[in-house]
């Protein structure tokens, strides 16, 4: 009751912010906090959940950004179907890549994941017929939906706005679940799963791919933003950012996640007081707060009520 | 009638033979024991039945369906359980969720029934939450119930983990060791406990190097030496058995006739 009344506060207070701010600096940290909510909880979804380490979700992410961007230029499909055939292609090659890469061990699991983030990495930047090479595909156009256009800052913010409340909305539903369940019971004994009836490789093939098709939808999205994409959308500072959020969040536990993207998109703006040392606190708060807390925001929930009923039963 | 039966089962790590053509059944209704001197086999064996393991040769039937290719979450919903010697368990879980993970009362429950929430996921996780309670209940761990499972003690785990077979009506269950590690006064009462489920219908294969509770809860032993099987019979015939001394506890009779050690 006391998270959905939260909730409903936050939403309320997010939707009425363009009222009050007009700075498009603002609003643009607000664009791209929604987008990387979106990411960081899909994210959640895959390690946090089913205990797979995934460096893939930035390929999936620059699948998505290069994809909704080749459809509107080449393709010339509207923004929304671009957006869904970023979704699409994200998924589908999440389908066809991970069901040999689940078959791995967890550490191979990562290995080979990184892999296929470097590799995208490289087909955006050498595969020039297509991704237009180094030079990306600029002057994206305005993304409209039923005639109306998102052309200013304010609008966009609606429109990122809305695509994480729903796919957080989705994330949830499924986390909460019986299907959340099975989820963690597989991340922790895989073994035991298996005894009792569980097959780990749907649930795991389902949460990979359900992973790529949201990242590759926000990375679409979020082309339209930038307007432009180029192999810097592969950069590592995206799939940093995700993993920073999940982990100082609580791998696996949804409102941690939430609660932690949305402090750290906002830290390094509060700190913009000192420009010279703004990174460094950056990362001295990052490093500070991985020591205090080393299973993230949920974690320290989670010790408290363990030692209270621990002192209960004592 | 004849529940589970093996058939030549063997099974090699690169070379060392740990089960040798071995053969044996457990019938319906049952408490089998399975018993041998360290090494013998015995964990080998139940990771062959329960698909853990692939055996090199042999065959693995549980009543008239043969079991040998299948994965042990195939297997598992065949209605063959097991627990593990080292005791399994979802620590992060409490108990409660803990006994909801089995999928047995799930079975006609599909991915979108538990995502909206529809009726059939709901009356399913009410039966299953009720009998959940029940299992509980009946291995004694109620104060407990919304614990993470962390928090319990050994024994207490290989109870949850034994609950955790209770969920469904499996024809069969294996358990590794469930006694080991737990506490001697309390041995009695999972024998106990053992018996009265057994009697609502479950059949048990258990494992166990406690000697004393296997003769004394067990209708039929098998024993097990170098991969082997050396005897089989009813638990007293096996006691008095002098292969079976020889090979189980071969060395403490050895030390019985030359107590310092001498030849």
């Amino acid at each position: 009751m006391r998270v959905a009344g939260l909730t409903a506060l936050a939403l309320a207070a997010l939707a009425i912010l363009p009222l009050f701010v007009h700075s498009n600096y603002v609003l643009s940290i607000a664009i791209s906090g929604f987008i990387f909510v979106v990411c960081a909880a899909a994210l959640n979804l895959i390690y946090g959940f089913a205990g797979l380490l995934s460096f893939a979700q930035l390929g999936f992410w620059g699948i998505g950004g290069y994809a909704a961007a080749i459809a509107v230029v080449d393709g010339k499909l509207g923004f929304a179907a671009s957006v869904m055939f970023a979704a699409l292609l994200a998924a589908v090659i999440a389908l066809v890549t991970g069901f040999p890469i689940l078959r791995t061990n967890r550490h191979a699991f990562v290995i080979v994941t990184l892999t296929f983030a470097l590799l995208c990495a490289l087909v955006a930047r050498d595969w020039i017929s297509v991704t237009r090479g180094p030079l990306g595909i600029p002057s994206l156009p305005v993304p409209t939906f039923f005639g109306f256009a998102f052309a200013s800052p304010t609008r966009f913010y609606y429109l990122a706005f809305a695509f994480a409340v729903l796919a957080l909305g989705i994330l949830y539903a499924l986390v909460t679940s019986r299907i959340g369940l099975l989820l963690k019971a597989i991340k922790q004994n895989e073994a035991l799963a298996r005894s009792q009836g569980i097959s780990p490789m749907p649930y795991k093939l389902f949460a990979f791919v359900l992973g790529a098709a949201l990242t590759g939808m926000a990375g679409g999205i979020y082309v339209f933003h930038l307007r432009i994409v180029d192999p810097t959308f592969l950069d590592f500072y995206y799939m940093q950012t995700f993993l920073i959020f999940v982990v100082l969040g609580g791998a696996g536990s949804f409102w941690g996640v939430v609660i932690a993207s949305a402090l750290m998109v906002a830290l390094p703006e509060a700190l913009r007081f000192t420009n010279d040392l703004r990174m460094v606190i950056y990362g001295f708060v990052l490093v500070v707060a991985m020591l205090v807390m080393p299973r993230g925001i949920a974690g320290v929930f989670h010790d408290r009520r363990l030692n209270a009923l621990r002192a209960k039963l004592a | 009638m004849t529940l589970l039966e093996i058939a030549g089962l063997s099974k090699a790590y690169r070379g060392i033979h740990a089960v040798r053509n071995t053969s044996f059944r457990v019938e319906q209704g049952t408490i089998t024991g399975l018993i041998g001197p360290n090494g013998s086999g015995k964990t080998t064996t139940i990771d062959c039945i329960t698909g853990f393991q692939q055996a090199d040769a042999g065959r693995i039937r549980l009543e008239d369906r043969d079991i040998s290719d299948l994965p042990p979450q195939r297997i598992a919903r065949a209605g063959l359980l097991r627990t593990f010697q080292t005791v399994r368990i979802y620590d992060d879980f409490d108990l409660m969720q803990n006994l909801l993970a089995v999928t047995a009362p799930f079975a006609d429950v599909t991915g979108w029934d538990m995502v909206l929430r529809r009726r059939r996921f709901r009356e399913a996780h009410r039966q299953a939450a009720r009998r959940a309670q029940e299992a509980i209940d009946l291995v004694g761990l109620t104060r407990l119930i919304d614990a993470p499972a962390a928090i319990l003690s050994y024994g207490q785990k290989k109870l949850l983990a034994l609950a955790a077979t209770m969920m469904t009506n499996p024809k069969l269950v294996i358990l590794d060791e469930p006694v080991a590690g737990v506490d001697p006064t309390r041995v009695n009462d999972i024998a106990e406990l053992l018996r009265r489920i057994n009697r609502s219908g479950t059949t048990f294969l258990i494992v166990e190097h406690n000697v004393e509770f296997i003769t004394n809860l067990c209708d039929h032993v098998l024993v097990l030496d170098q991969g082997r099987l050396l005897a089989e019979g009813a638990p007293k015939a096996i006691r008095t058995d002098v292969r079976v001394l020889d090979a189980y506890l071969g060395r403490e009779r050895q030390a019985e006739r030359d107590p310092a050690g001498l030849q």
